[in-house]
This record gives structure tokens, sequence and C-alpha cells, in this order.
């Protein structure tokens, strides 16, 4: 029973513009597994799940659900075959309860009244049933980021989804958030529903997923367990050669250059925090989501101007004015480019260039055209970014893309204090080698980089001395390369490990 | 690197329409110059019909006419393009029109020189815009309806300011200061409320599309908290934003109190959701980071020249205003069709371009 199929797709082909971008793809996901699909942007992910899900129609090839040949041309096709998306961006109303929620366009009536009680009991039979830790009555807007991906999981399985498709889901999440979001997809696995789970965290797939489809150039290069496969297969399997191995690199610190904050405080967020940032290294700030980490960094920049106590640079006090800041050789990647970082309406271009027009417009006021251009179609070829057309929309751009975008208009004005907030979230990892080299770059000229992250292995490979923030204020400091993930998972739930110590 | 088109400009707009509804590659045009074209399509579609179809439409008394009662939408519309592509909108312009022209007209019959009239106006003007702006920011409120109700203000301090006789009946005053009704005249069939228009869409392209002010307002209502992240004042900016407005209303008001050589109670009543719907079918987005000053102008010579149609039909006024909302409609419609063609487009060529790159990468290109 276990090993019957939920989903197969036969030999499925899509072409954009006569370009293929599926050949071939054949996915197999068996009943109650969670199945992993990972690839690097442009691999033919995403394009195969809008397949699945009734978003594209595919040019050629079958699918079949449950082992029947189904025709799906539309979000509805997929959702009557069973199939549920479980959306990034959560698609839940804030302001009703998780009941509402769940039976929102589709709600039990009872003489022309909506039946709360019968469908109270409903979702509450569902909670039961999968173990959830979801109150059915709770108003989603004061849920926490789990709770609310529970309540989204839930509406699915309300339609009787047999075969959920999780696209990054834990890239909102803390730490402790995802291990509960990983029982419960547990808890569904139990119960024979199958899982496709996309992410780009190796850890995840490894601790959570059963087997694993690996995607590149549009098509499947190979399937593995998950549970026994070496990363290194993984690696090579998505992006075709060895990934180049980030060794210690010896950074040239500067001490007469660097940033130092004082006695910094702010509201209940953060408590005295003291530490100097110097020239010529990266600063890694590790701690768990809420622990203060992008308020910190925030108060440097000059985005937040509350706090007591004091920042300076080479002595001098830091301006809490942002465009100030820029003036003087700042800048910052924030956490969430979308909602902070990207202007989607507006060109590549104008992304790069908006904060460098003290630089490119004639007396600070009026445009120079040919300035702006060059400035931009350097940065785009300096960074890679892909496709290379200085005048499309950036909201059009991949996720690594953007990125490069965002991170393009501060090294194109050669900054001086760089301050990054989740640098690669949801870049694949052939970019993400790409940023962390421009960033190596750019502190070997000389430039203070303070970087905030999540991801261990970001955090401990790429920052040359970690701290580690947890309840606001700094728990401990990893010198010389000697933070290990164990150490820095550790210190951000509050307990010391002894220094370079690998569990 | 200019892009070619002259003359074939507006076929290559059809072709490119066949050719995105049938998927297949488009020529290379820019899409704002695409989005003009389908309006100025829109405007000579509609003369044609007018001309074959309404008897004195294609007089030149009537173009004249045409062009001056446009400029009066038209000069509010660019400052309405401002607030709309920095992501506000602003509907107290009917309000800052009635106070700024009421206010023009006493001073005027006062025999107060004309440059200072209009001096007072624009700063008034000005000054009613900052008030919303500041409103706005200061008190973190929701734009729509925090310019509904100061443009009630507005029109109330206007009417205020009207001449009363003792009973407190509105006295109609004929304004009769030479140098100020010069405003409302033309030369060689030119009204000077058109040409200052003329000028006005010109700067104000200028600013919004060669100046880094004009660059951070469309940064803002692309996206406030990006901008600010990129070291843009946002309430500053979006104060500005309304300044401008207010000073554009207080220029049509002046033009067209000097034409009527009076203001009256109804002065600028329901220009603000006028302007509004004509900067929209011009191409400027509502919410902000699309759009220019040209093709508000446009907008602004469709809605007119919709309105003086259905006069030229002698239609009846009731049936006037259904026309004229079903106009607006279809040319939002139509609008609402274009960004999704495009969005579309935009799309293909992202997606074309990666997956080329990648098969490149991958030593197979088929």
């Amino acid at each position: 029973m276990s090993e019957e199929l939920i989903l197969r797709t036969e030999n499925v082909c899509k072409s954009f513009n006569g370009i293929q971008v599926l050949k071939n793809v054949n996915l197999e996901i068996k009943k109650g597994e969670i199945h992993a699909l990972m690839g690097e942007n442009g691999a033919g992910k995403s394009t195969i799940i809008k397949i699945i899900t009734g978003v594209y129609t595919k040019d050629d090839g079958e699918i079949y659900v449950d082992g029947k040949h189904v025709n799906i041309n539309s979000r509805q096709d997929a959702a009557a075959a069973g199939i549920s998306v479980i959306y990034q961006e959560l698609s839940l109303v804030p302001d009703l309860t998780v009941t509402e929620n769940i039976f929102l366009g589709h709600e039990i009536m009872k003489k022309g009244l909506p039946d709360r009680k019968e469908m109270r009991r409903q979702v509450q039979a569902l909670i039961d049933k999968y173990g959830f830790i979801i109150q059915p009555d709770a108003v989603v807007a004061s849920m926490g980021m789990a709770q609310r991906q529970m309540t989204e999981i839930l509406k699915a399985l309300s339609t009787e989804a047999k075969l959920l498709i999780m696209d990054e889901p834990t890239t909102s999440l803390s730490a402790s958030e995802t291990e509960q979001l990983f029982v419960t997809m547990e808890g569904l696995r139990a119960h024979g529903t199958s899982i496709l789970y996309i992410s780009h965290r190796l850890e995840e797939i490894y601790r959570v997923t059963d087997r694993l489809t690996i995607m590149r150039n549009g098509e499947v290069v190979g399937v593995v367990d998950s549970k026994t496969v070496e990363p290194d297969t993984v690696t090579t399997l998505m992006i075709g050669h060895e990934l180049e191995k980030t060794g210690a690199r010896v950074p040239n610190i500067n001490e007469n250059h660097y940033i130092e904050v004082k006695d910094l405080s702010l509201g209940n967020l953060l408590h005295d925090i003291n530490f100097k940032a110097y020239s010529g290294e990266i600063l890694g700030i590790g701690g768990l989501v809420g622990s203060g980490r992008t308020e910190l960094v925030s108060c440097i920049y000059g985005a937040i101007k509350t706090y007591k106590g004091s920042i300076t640079l080479d002595g001098k006090p830091v301006s809490k004015n942002v465009a100030t800041n820029i003036r003087n050789g700042f800048g910052m990647v924030p956490e969430d480019r979308r909602t902070q970082g990207l202007f989607p309406q507006l060109s590549i271009l104008r992304n790069i260039t908006i904060s460098s027009y003290d630089r490119l417009a004639f007396g600070g006021a009026i445009v120079n055209g040919k300035a702006e251009s060059e400035h931009a179609e350097k940065a785009i070829a300096d960074y890679d970014v892909r496709p290379a057309l200085k005048k499309l929309p950036v909201q059009n751009l991949s996720g690594g893309n953007q990125q490069k975008v965002v991170l393009g208009r501060w090294l194109s004005r050669d900054v001086d204090v760089l301050i990054l907030d989740e640098p690669t979230v949801g870049v694949d990892v052939g970019v993400k080698a790409e940023l962390y080299g421009y960033m190596r770059k750019l502190a070997d000229k000389g430039a203070i980089i303070i970087m905030v992250s999540s991801d261990l292995a970001e955090l401990t490979d790429v920052s040359d001395r970690v701290l580690v923030l947890h309840n606001g204020t700094i728990f401990q400091e990893f010198r010389d390369h000697s933070a290990t993930q164990q150490a820095v998972l550790l210190a951000s739930s509050g307990v010391a490990a002894k220094e370079g110590d690998v569990l | 690197m200019r892009r070619p088109y002259k003359a074939s400009a507006f076929f290559n707009v059809l072709i490119n329409l066949y050719y995105e509804l049938n998927g297949v590659k488009a020529l290379k045009i820019s899409q704002k110059l695409t989005r003009k074209l389908i309006t100025l399509g829109l405007i000579i579609l509609l003369s044609v019909i007018f001309t074959v179809t309404a008897p004195g439409f294609m007089k030149l008394r009537n173009i004249q006419e045409i062009f001056r009662v446009a400029a009066y939408t038209g000069i509010i519309c660019v400052g309405v393009s401002f607030v709309l592509i920095g992501g506000g909108i602003d509907l107290s312009s009917g309000g800052i029109i009635c106070f700024t022209g009421i206010v023009a007209c006493r001073l005027a019959c006062m025999n107060v020189p004309m440059p200072v009239v209009v001096l007072v106006a624009l700063v008034m003007g000005a000054a009613c815009g900052f008030l919303n702006g500041w409103v706005i920011t200061r008190f973190h409120l929701n734009d729509f309806i925090t310019t509904l109700a100061t443009g009630f203000v507005f029109t109330g301090f206007g009417l205020v300011a009207l001449l009363k006789d003792s009973k407190g009946a509105i006295v109609s005053q004929a304004i009769k200061n030479k140098g100020f009704l010069l405003l409302g005249k033309h030369v060689s069939g030119f009204y000077y409320i058109a040409i200052a228009w003329v000028i006005l869409v010109i700067i104000s392209w200028f600013i919004l599309t060669r100046t880094r002010y004009g660059l951070h307002v469309y940064a803002m209502g692309s996206n406030a908290k990006s901008s600010e992240m990129s070291g843009i004042n946002v309430n500053r900016m979006k104060i500005s934003t309304f300044t401008i407005c207010g000073a554009c209303c207080a220029v049509g008001a002046v033009f067209t109190v000097a034409y009527q050589q009076t203001a009256y109670l109804s002065l600028g009543s329901a220009m603000g959701f006028n302007a509004v719907a004509a900067c929209v079918v011009g191409g400027v987005m509502l919410g902000g980071g699309r759009g220019d000053t040209a093709g508000a102008f446009l907008g602004a010579i469709f809605m007119t020249l919709v309105n003086n149609g259905m006069y030229k039909y002698g239609l009846d006024t009731s049936w006037q205003y259904v026309f004229q909302g079903a106009v607006i409609l279809i040319a939002i419609i139509a609008d609402a069709a274009f960004g999704v063609l495009t969005a579309r487009k935009f799309r293909n060529q992202a997606d074309a371009a990666e997956n080329s790159e990648n098969a490149l990468e991958g030593g197979k290109t088929e």
C-alpha cells in the first residue's frame, strides 16, 4: 500500500518562446512520503510545480494521480485531484479565526446561515487527528508564523488534499518553529498524506524528507534516498560540478577603522550591547528570529533612531539619518528584499542606481542619463544579474537575481560599511557562493561588513567572527572562525558551549 | 542607445498587440510609449468618429474650445499625477480650486494687480496641499479619506470667502480687472491656459523622469519601505507631492476664473475625481510607481473629447453622464488588459533569458 504512487508525471515537457525548460520530467511521489525537490534557480522546479498545480499547461507528457490519468488545466483541476499548495506568502485572512479561515469560501450552511458549531467541530477533529498545537477559535493575526502555517495546512487537509506542496516553508520561521513544522509534517506522513517539499537547506532535507529528486537544466538528474545520500553528491548533482570549499579566510583587519557600539539599548529588545566591527572583516551576527538582530543593525544604519547608547565610526558619532549615512558610505541589504529592498515595478537599472544619484546626477539633481546607464550596466555585468536587461522591471527576476540587484546597488558605489540582513534567503547554492565572493572581495578592500544570518552554515563559514544574540544581549562571541554550527545553535538558545566544541 | 521608432511607431504598436495576443515574441518597443500610443489611438479614433458623425466638431473654434477645457483638467492632472505616482491619492483638488479661485476673484475685483493675485492663489493652493500632506504623514492617515475630508473643508472656505449682501445672499461679482482678465484670453487661437498647460506638462515630465526628485517620487510609489531604507525621506517627499498638486490646482483655478470672468459656488466641483480618472485613463497607475504627466496630458484630452462629443451630439445631460462613465470604464479596462499583456511579456523575456543561459551552460541548446 505504501509503495503506491500518489503522483507520477511521465515525460512532461514545457517550452517558453521556443526554449525548452522541462525535458521529459518524470517525477514519482509515493503515498505517505515526504519527497524533497531540489535544484538551482531556473532548473525547472517551479515550472514543474506550476504544471502540477494547474498554473501552466504542459506541452507534452502525462500526469497520473493515484494511478489514474488526469488532465490538469487549472488550479481547480489540481484541487479536485487532491493537490494543494501551501503558499510561501500565506493566504490567510488575519482578522478571522482559524475555523473561519479554513472554511472560507465553502462554509457549511444551515438554514441559510453558516453553521459555526459544525465547522468548529470539524476543525477540532482535524486538529486532534493530526495533533496540531492550535486553537480553532484563535484569531490568525494573534498567532505566530508556524501556527499560521499549520492553519494553512489544515485548510488544505479540510479539502481532502492527498498531496501537499510546500515551497520553502521555513524561510520565515525560527529554529523552534521550523522544528514544530517538521513534527507536523511527520504527523501528516503518518496519516498517509504525501508532501512535496522544496527547500534550499540541506539540513532540512536530511531532517525531514524520505526521498529527494534533483533537477538541473529542466531535467531530473537524480532520485536519491535522502537519509543516506552524501551532501557532496547532492550539490554535485545540483550544480554539475563540485562546490568550491570555502576555507577559512585570513581577514586583513585594520584596527583604526571600525564601528563601535557602546551600551546600546532599545526598549525591551536590546540591552547593553557593546562591540566593535573592524574594517577588513566580516562580522556575523547570529541568534534566533526575535533576538534583536535586525533591530541592532537597523540602529547602526539609522533606520531605528530611538535607541540609547552610542554608535561611532572611527570615534565620530554615526548619524541617525539614513540618507546622511548612505552619503558617508553606508549600505544595507534588508531582511526582506521584496518589502524593504526592491522597487518591484521599477527597472533593474533604477533599482541599482536609486541610492547613487549623488554621483549620477548633475549637481545632485538632474539625472545624468549616460552615467546612470553605464553605472547600471557595469553593476549588471560585475554581479552577473540575469537576464542582463537593464529596463526589465525587477519583479520579474528570480530571488537570487533580485538579491544581486540589491547587493549591486551598494557594491557598485563602493560602500565602506555594508550591513546585510539574511543576505541569501531564497537564493540557490550557486548564487550564494557568488554573493559570498563579492562580500569577501569588499572586505578585502577594507570595508566594514556586518552580516545577520539564520543560516548556520553561512554564519560559521562566511563570517570571520560571530556574535550570537540571545534575548537582546550578546550571549557569546566566537573569534577567528571558532564558531561551529552546533555551538552557535546552542548559544542562540542561551546555552553556552565550550569554544570549538564539536558535538 | 536610443530606440528606433518614428512614424511607424503606431503601427508597431498594433503589430505588437497582435503578436502578444498570439503569443509570438514581440517587437522591441518601449512599454511606456506603447501605453501612450494606445491612448493617442483612442483619441484619434474618437476624433474620427465625431468628425464624421457630429456636425461642428472639426471646426477650428471647437478645437480651440476642446484645448481650453482640456487644459483646465490637464493642469490639475499634472499635480494629481505627482501624488498618484508617489503612491498617494488626492481628492481635494476640487476644494482647492474652489477656495483659491474664489479668493482670486475677490482680489481681482478689488483691483489687486494680476501678478499679486496669481502669487497669492499659488501660495494658498500650495499651502492647502502642504496641509494635506502634513496631516496625512503626521497622523499616519489614509490619503483617500483625508483628502475627501479636507476637500470639503477647502470648498467650505471658498464659500465663506464669497461676497455676500447684507442678507447673506451670494452676490455674483463680475471681474473688471483688465490685467487679470488677460489670463482668460488667447493669442492667435491659443488660450493662455492651454499654453500654460503644455509648459507645465513639459516641466513636470522633465522633473519626474530626469531629476533625482522625480525618480524618488517613482521609488516612493513603488515601495515606500524600500525608499526609506534607500535614504529617501518619504514623509517629506509625500508632503512635497501634495504641495505641488495644490499649486497646480491654484494655477488651473486662476485661469478658469479669468476666462469665466467670475467665480461661483460650484467652481471645481467633481474635479477631484475627474482629474484622478483622467490620469488613470492616461496610464498613471493608482497605487503608484507607473505613468507620467505626458500620459496624463493625453488622458485629459481624451476625457474632454468625450464630453465635447456628447455635447455636439446634443445628448441629454443625464445620458452624457452615462456615456462618460462608460467610456472611463472602457479606458481603464483597456489599461488593465495592457498591464496584463506587458507583465506577461516581461515574464516571458525573463524566463527566456534565464533558461537560454542555463541551456547554454548545460552545453545543450535543444
